[in-house]
Parts: structure tokens; sequence; C-alpha cells
């Protein structure tokens, strides 16, 4: 739109400034114009702050500005050991903690060289599964709340309580569990676990099925969400938009497929995904996802062996010799990848994160111009934007 | 307030109840009752039972209860009573604050957890006056580019409207605040009003996000005012007349939503739409436009919009009962007298006193009682659709008042006509009873 | 501007082929002054072909290979010819977007590194290989041509670049602050020179 133009920058190419001084940006005044501000002070934007410009109610600019959760996170990994780095690094995304800290295990035993026993694999998977279950369902109520559901909030916020207390009982803590570990797991299942997440598990199967029919067979729902922000699928390629939303554009791509890590080439499973690539499949997938999570889950109980070892032998400070690593690991909003260069001492030397909240992030002015105000919530939550993990 | 305040000592605590005791007593003889005797020294008092009501004639009572029945009676058909108490104003907010806590309750059950809990020793039921004095105790803070003279009458512009919506419905035959010949047109006149106070509000608020949710409000409220008088315009054609009492008693034996139920279906969702309430809460979208018009209310004021909007939930529930669900009609359930043998005038006086003979009137209350139990089954029916739907677009709402409901009441209506021509209903027809 | 990774094979950190004429299946095997870098085992085929590919379209002089191991690829490219080789990766080898852009400071080489991972969604051979394109440019006059003609999902990880690191990209709309706050007058806080305060 000729109107987004007067407020984009000037670029001067002859005198490429390289101070990171107060860019003073130029608006034009113009009556039709609001600029709004969905800022960190809002209801419906969590810890991260876009402005629109909107004419009437249809939004003609859209501007991310993220930071306000900016912890430096890569940047204290290289003053810590490699096993000192868990604790910060899990706190981007507290209770999808364990596949955040998963990708950065997976590269730093590529690293240092170490092999992971067996059951300590499958306990790592079934971690990996439960705080899958973990995200989405809290994911999936603040959708709820966005579009003005309290109901859609409540019920996956209580049956979030079954993972939650299944996590706390694996590995002492409701968040932030801290239980993956380069080399494995750092303790045993407990006594009884296996017989109690069949139980959970079963009793969340039933619970999908109603949540199918009460919150995504609504009419209401689906008016507001249907053919909402359509992202096609070159368009998400071309973006490189990663997780579910690429999966609800078309695109059946799971790293547990395509890069199968630990135990998951032993597992049966389908990638579930849609065609539409409207906001509505974008919700829809993360349901399919869940479902196809119990199911790994049922196997990985079912396969994992009945004694061994949880974790391999390690220094307390673990190092390897120089080298660098990139692995990445299936999380609840897509590709975590993490990029290990190492100097041979036992602090990381570079840790870079590719999370897939900022990944992500780049489709939100995409969908966003040219849409409806009152389609912004259902947009932009969509998208699985996790604002703390975004900002590192 | 866990802990005691330090240096509690209980005669400290008994000698300033008596003091406080006594400046009452005080103020009560030096001021107050000269002021009354003044002020009934120039007001003519009405004549009760062949005596004229003076003060000492009132506080009589207590020591003769032979007294006491008749004044009782005279002031329970005074007007004020019927505007302030009931059905007016007093009766409207304990129904709004019913409402309130049910919708707490109601809601938690469904949303699979308890609700308040704590405040008042059973299942929470205090919580409401604990909100009520927070709200009160709240600092009221005013943007400083509002405007002030409509920031603070915009509120109680608004609780007044309420009032007098509720002014105007019957409860029960021969009690409304305000028996209008043109009672059902005085009911849309005064609703039309509440767009005018929602945009009024919002832009005295002086803040983006506020203008957005009071046009917002401006648009829905409006759309939905002429699907909301066409549906009620089928009821005005079969019962013959405007005046509320006279549709509520025209509904024998049938009640107007067997003939009618496109048109209670539309009314019911245009009252959702013009009570703001969930589907249709777009004005106070908190997702995205942080709290719609009500952004900058803070305090009191905030208390004083949500009494309204629950006294208004209160007076369009009861509409729609008088309208369609035949008012107060219902079995008598409560006998005419409480006790046959105390009518006689040989009855001791206690006995005439206890069963409320003159005052107790089995057929109002039963009326009543249907009245109210009605009203609170409609009430229901709204929390409910609250619990299980998201919030509608701004796009669709507007499509559906303009077009869909529009076009649905003049199907209604057309059964309307058909069945007054045909001679069934309507005056002088096959199934009306007078 | 930017020195050739090729003249300081002992000082820089990661493993670099010594000699002039890199085939990709020469392991490395130059003692590093650090502790001892193991030995890369042989690349595997599916990869050498795609970096032969690139090789026969470029030359061996324009593009260093780092290493090769299964589903990981990395290149090093001078910054006047990224834009070339991007396209070529992108239009012939089916990388279709670009997964991370990360910057690394080099202070020993006087140099930064900033390596743009890239992966591929629409074809399915390649769809677990992750190719790493580096490219390396002064610590003092950091230099880049951008990307996002190429590779539009590198976008907001350019601009992350340039604020963490200070390297400047040429042909970015937005060179500016991104995470960090607006009143931000420090240095760059990925370069090593910057220092956690108490630490």
């Amino acid at each position: 739109m000729d109107v987004a133009k007067n407020l984009e920058h000037e670029i001067d190419d002859n005198d490429p400034t390289k101070k990171l001084a107060l860019q003073i940006v130029k608006e034009s005044e113009d009556d039709r114009l609001m600029r709004l501000s969905v800022g960190p002070q809002h209801p419906g934007s969590g810890h991260f702050r876009f402005t629109v410009t909107v004419d009437g109610d249809y939004i003609v600019h859209c501007d991310p500005d993220p930071g306000y959760v900016h912890r430096g996170e890569e940047k204290m990994c290289e003053y810590r050991t490699f096993i000192q780095n868990i604790p910060h690094l899990e706190r981007p995304v507290i209770h999808d903690s364990s596949n955040i800290i998963y990708s950065y295990s997976l590269a730093v035993e590529q690293l240092v060289g170490i092999e992971v026993p067996r059951r300590g694999q499958f306990l790592r998977a079934l971690a990996s599964e439960l705080d899958r279950q973990i995200y989405t369902l809290y994911w999936l109520g603040i959708y709820g709340i966005f579009l003005g559901h309290s109901t859609m909030f409540m019920w996956p916020v209580g049956d979030r309580e079954l993972f939650i207390d299944l996590m706390d009982a694996l590995t002492g803590a409701r968040v932030t569990h801290a239980f993956n570990i380069p080399g494995g797991v750092r303790n045993d299942m407990p006594y009884g676990f296996k017989d109690k997440c069949l139980r959970n598990i079963a009793y969340f199967e039933k619970r999908l099925k109603e949540y199918e029919d009460i919150f995504y067979n609504n009419p209401l729902f689906r008016q507001r969400t249907e053919g909402v922000g359509i992202l096609t699928k070159e368009d998400a390629i071309k973006l490189g938009v990663t997780g579910s939303v690429l999966r609800a554009s078309g695109v059946p791509y799971d790293i547990r497929k395509a890069e199968p890590y630990d135990v998951y080439n032993e597992m049966d499973f389908k990638v579930q995904y849609m065609k539409s690539g409207d906001s509505f499949a974008r919700s829809y997938v993360p349901l399919l996802d869940m479902k196809e999570s119990c199911h790994i889950m049922r196997q990985l109980l079912d396969k994992m062996p009945e004694s061994g070892e949880v974790r391999a032998k390690l220094q307390p400070t673990p190092k390897g010799p120089p080298g660098e690593a990139y692995r990445r690991v299936e999380s609840g909003r897509g590709a975590l990848g993490y990029y290990i260069v190492s100097d041979g001492s036992p602090k990381a030397y570079r840790v870079k994160m590719s999370v897939g909240s900022f990944r992500n992030m780049i489709a939100l002015p995409h969908l966003l111009v040219g849409s409806k105000l009152a389609d912004m919530p259902s947009v932009y939550w969509s998208l699985n934007y996790w604002p703390v993990e975004a900002d590192r | 307030m866990a802990t005691a305040p330090q240096g509690f000592r209980f005669g400290n605590f008994v000698g300033s109840l008596i003091w406080l005791i006594l400046w009452i007593i005080i103020i009560a003889s030096l001021i107050a009752l000269p002021l009354i005797f003044v002020i009934l020294f120039y007001v003519p008092l009405p004549p009760v039972n062949g005596e004229v009501l003076t003060p000492y004639l009132f506080l009589s009572m207590v020591v003769d209860p032979t007294r006491t029945l008749p004044i009782v009676h005279f002031i329970i058909h005074t007007d004020l009573f019927r505007i302030a108490v009931f059905p007016g104003f007093t009766f409207a907010a304990l129904m709004a604050a019913v409402t309130i806590f049910v919708e707490r309750k109601f809601l938690a059950k469904m949303q699979l957890r308890i609700g308040p809990l704590y405040c008042g020793k059973v299942e929470g039921v205090l919580q409401l006056l604990a909100d009520g004095l927070k709200l009160v105790s709240k600092e009221i803070i005013i943007p400083s580019g509002a405007d002030k003279p409509i920031f603070w009458a915009a509120p109680i512009a608004y609780v007044a409207t309420a009032a007098a919506v509720v002014a105007l419905i019957p409860a029960a035959p021969g009690w409304v605040g305000a028996n209008v010949n043109v009672g059902l047109i005085a009911v849309f006149a005064i609703l039309g009003f509440f767009p005018l106070i929602a945009l009024l509000f919002s832009w005295a608020s002086n803040s983006k996000y506020p203008f957005i949710g009071g046009l917002r409000a401006l648009h829905q409220m409006i759309a939905f005012e002429i699907p909301f008088f066409l549906s009620a315009l089928s009821v005005v054609l079969l019962a013959g007349s405007l005046n509320l009492t006279d549709i509520a008693n025209a509904q024998h034996p049938y009640w107007f939503i067997f003939f009618l139920p496109i048109s209670a279906f539309v009314f019911f969702i245009s009252s959702l739409a013009e009570l703001e309430r969930i589907p249709f809460d777009l004005p106070e979208a908190e997702s995205e436009i942080v709290a719609g018009w009500l952004t900058e209310t803070s305090g009191m004021i905030y208390g004083l919009i949500q009494l309204g909007s629950y006294i208004k939930v209160y007076a369009l529930s009861a509409l729609f009962v008088v309208l369609f669900l035949g008012g107060w009609a219902g079995p008598q359930i409560f006998p005419k007298e409480l006790m046959p043998a105390a009518n006689a005038t040989t009855a001791p006086p206690l006995l005439q006193l206890l069963t409320l003979q003159g005052v107790f009137n089995g057929g109002t209350a039963s009326a009543i009682f249907w009245f109210t139990l009605k009203t609170f089954g409609i009430i229901l029916l709204m929390l409910f659709i609250r619990g299980i739907n998201p919030r509608i677009r701004i796009d669709i709402l507007l499509h559906t008042g303009w077009y869909k409901l529009i076009v649905l009441t003049f199907i209604n209506m057309f059964i309307a006509l058909a069945l007054i021509y045909s001679g069934i209903l309507g005056p002088g027809g096959v199934l009306t009873v007078h | 501007m930017t020195s050739d990774p090729k003249d300081n094979p002992t000082n820089s950190i990661t493993q670099q082929p010594s000699s002039s004429s890199s085939s990709s299946s020469q392991p490395p095997a130059k003692p590093a002054a650090q502790p001892p870098a193991k030995p890369e085992p042989e690349a595997p085929p599916f990869e050498r072909g795609l970096v032969s590919q690139i090789i026969s379209q470029f030359g061996n002089d324009k593009i260093k290979v780092p290493y090769i191991r299964p589903l990981r690829i990395k290149i090093s490219v001078n910054p006047e010819d990224i834009v070339e080789v991007a396209t070529f990766i992108r239009d012939n080898l089916g990388f279709d977007h670009a997964e991370a852009v990360s910057g690394t400071d080099y202070p020993k080489d006087d140099q930064i590194e900033v390596i743009y991972q890239l992966g591929s969604y629409s074809r399915d051979d390649i769809a677990g290989h992750v190719f790493s394109l580096a490219t390396r440019t002064n610590r003092d006059d950091a230099l880049l041509p951008t990307l996002i003609n190429v590779y539009k999902s590198a976008e907001y990880h350019e601009r992350e670049t340039y604020e963490m690191l200070g390297v400047y990209f040429e042909g970015h709309p937005r060179n500016e602050r991104f995470l960090l706050p607006e009143d931000w007058a420090d240095l760059p806080p990925l370069r090593k020179e910057f220092k956690i305060r108490g630490r």
C-alpha cells in the first residue's frame, strides 16, 4: 500500500552508519492512520511489542519490536562451563525446558564425544514429549483468551496439570526441570511412574476429543479463524517458518522425521500437517501433534529397556577438542537448533540458539498487513510465538 | 487483616463502641429528630385508615400490632416503594448481585473449577460484598486530558438509564414503577440512550483504545436495535397493546413464545448484543483493545458501570419474560390467605399480625415467584452462552445484525399477521381469553 | 578488507584445510597448538557430491571447505562472492531457506565469521541437511553484503547480528537495534572485549 511507504526508512547507501545509535524515524502525518502500540502493557501481547498502523479497521503497517525479555543467554554461555549453562539456558521456555536443553545436550555430546546409554535416550525422549504437551496446552489456553473464550483457557490449563504432575514426579520440579544434561538425564524414573503416565495419557486422549467438539467445532471459532491470515506454502518456505506454522501451510516437515535423533528412528508416527494455511489450520495442527505425541509416548514407555544406566559418566567440567557442532530438535514451537563452537576449553566459545519463535516472527508483518485489526490476536498468537524464547 | 492489630485491648474497644453510640444518640436527638419534625410540619401527611400518618403513629405501631398492618399496607402501595424497592431499584440491584455471584459459580463449574470459595463460610457467598468494598476503597484515576464533567457524569447516567428501564417493567399484576400506556416504546426509547453514553464516555477518556471501543459499542448497539424492536413488534401485533401489563395479561392461555419462536430467538440475540455480553463483548474485547471503552475506569466508576450493566441484564431478561413467556403466568402455588381462620375479626390481633392479614395476597405472591423464576431462567441461559463461546468479530456482528436478524423478524411478523387475519389470535380471536 | 581464511591456518580455532587445492575428501591433519583436534572421518559421498557441484561451478580458489560431515556441510567464501554462491545454492542445490545467521568473533584472527545455516523444506533427500555458508570479515570495519534478496528468512537474523556484533549488512533496509534496549550506548555485546560485569 502506498501509505506504508511513507513509514519506511530512508536508506543512504553512500554513507553507511555503523553506530548503534538511536535512529530517528520519520513518520508522515496522515489523519486517516492511527498508530497503535500493541505493547507489553497489553492483555493481548505477552512480553512483546509490535506497533500497527491502522486505517479504519485495516492494518497497513506492522513492526515487531522484541527485546523486552532479552537476557543475553548467548553471551552468558561463554562465561560458564557446559554443565553450568543448563539452568539459565532453560529459562527462555520454562515449561518446555526439556526440549531446549535436549538440543544443547546433543550438540555438546557431539563436541565432547559422549555416548548416551539407551535407557537415558528413552527417558530424554519421554521428557521431551511430555514437555511438548505441557507447552502446547498452555499455548492453546492463551489462544482461547485471545479470542475471548475463557473456557478454552481453563480446560487446557487444567488438563496440563496431568503432565506437570508427571514431570514433577519424574524430575522434581514443575517447570524448569533441568532434567536433560549432556550425557543423558539426571535421574531415573520413580517407581510406578509408567502406570501413572499411561493412565494420564488415556484420560487426556479422551479430553482431546472433547476439545475438538467444543472448541474447534464451534461456529464462532471457525468464523474467526478460517480464512484468516493465510500463509501459502511458497511463502512459508521462503520465510523459513518452522514448527506447526510450517506444517499448517502444507509442508510435512518435522525434525523427528527428517533428521531423527536418539531413538526417534525406532518410533512409528506420522507427521501431521494441513494444507489450508489459515489460522484455523495453525491452531488445529498442534492438536493433531498432541494426539501423535500421546501415541509416541506409549511406544516409548513400551520399548524402554527395563534397566540400565541413564547417563554417561562425565567429568564435572567436560571439555572436548576444538570444533563446532550444530544440532536441532523439534520443540513445541519448531526447530530449535544450537550452534556451538568450542576452543578446547571447558567453556563454550560461542553458543548460538536458533529458536522457532524468532524464525516465525518474520511471518507476523507479512500476515498482518492487509488484514483487519480484529484478526490481529487470532493471527498473532497462531504463529506459535513465545516472546521470552525469541528474545533469549 | 489476618492478624489482630497491636496494642488491642478489649476495654478500649468497648469504650470506643460506647463513644460511637453516644455520638449517634446526640446527633439523632439534637439534630436529626428536630429536622424531621420541621420537615414534617410542612409536608402534608397522608391519612391511613382514617388517621393521619404522623411519626407518632408510625412509632406507635411498635407497641400496637393492630396498627402495623394498615401502615405497612399503605407504605407498600406508595409510588416511592414501587420505584425504590420492588419492583424497582432495590429488587433489580439484588437480582444483579445474585446474577454476578451465580455467574461466577456457574461459569466456574462449567470450566471445571470452583469459583469464589473463601469469603463467607458457605461457598463464598460474601464474595460480592468483598468486591464491592474493594471497589469503593480504590482510588479513582482520571487521565489528565480527559473531559472531566462527562467522565464523572457518564457512569451515573449509565446506572440511571438502566434503572429507568427497570421502572417500566411489571413484576406482578399492578406492580410496576410506571404504568405507561406506551410502555414498550418507552423502553426502547430509553435503551436508545446507551450508545450515546458509551460514545461520550469513550470520547471523554481521550485515549486510543477507548476510542476504538466506543466506536465499536456504537456500531454494535445501533445495529441491534432494529431487530430488537422489530421482534417486539410481532408481540404488539398479537397483544393489541403497547402497555406491558396488558401484554403480559394477553398471554392467556398460551404464551407468545409458542407462536413467535423466531421473534423470541431474535429478541434474545439482540438483547445479548445490547448487553455487551460474550459472544458480543467487542466493545470490551480484552485481548485486542485492552478494555475498550471501559479502559480508563477505575474504582467506583467501574463499579457503577458494572452495576448498571447487570441491572440491564435483569431488565432485558424481565422484558423477555413479559413479552414472550407470559410474565407472571403460572399456577398459583401460594394459598390465598395464610390462615383462613385468622380472617375473622374475632381472631387475636397477634395472629392477624403474623399471618399478614390485608397485606399478603396469594395471587401476587405466586405471580412474583413465577416472574422471578422465569427471569432467572433466562439469565442462566445468557450465562450458559457465555461459557461456551469465543468472541465474535465486528464485521460478522454487523452483517448478522443488519441482514440476517431483520429478515428473520419479518418472517415472524408475517406469521403473526396471518394468525390474526385468520382469527385465531388477537383481540376478539378464538384463543384469547380475558 | 577481509583476509583469506587459509592464510592463518594455525591460529584459527576451527579446522581449516591447510593446502591450496582443498579436495573435499582429504581429512585435514594439521596439529594445532591447542588440545589435539580430532581427525575428521571420511566424508560421505552424497555430501561430497553436493560440494563438488559448487566447486565445479565456482572453482577451488573461491570455495574453501572446512568440513563435510554426515548431514552437515560447511563451506567458506569471500564476502564478494557470497551472493552468487548463495543464489547458486538456492537454485541448484535446493536449500530454500536460511535457518539462522550467527556471527562469531575471533579476535585472534582479527576477524568476525558470519555463518548462514541453510536448510531445505521442499526436497526430501536433503531434508535433514544443514548447509553452513560461512564468510569472514574484518573486525574493525565489518561490512558484508546482505543475503535477504536470496533468503528472505535471514532478515531479522542479520539485523540481530548487526546489533550484537557490529557487522553492517549492505543492502539491508534496517541496520538497527532490535533486541537491545533503546538506550544502548555500549559495545556490541557479543564481541569478546565486552565483558559482563562481575565476571
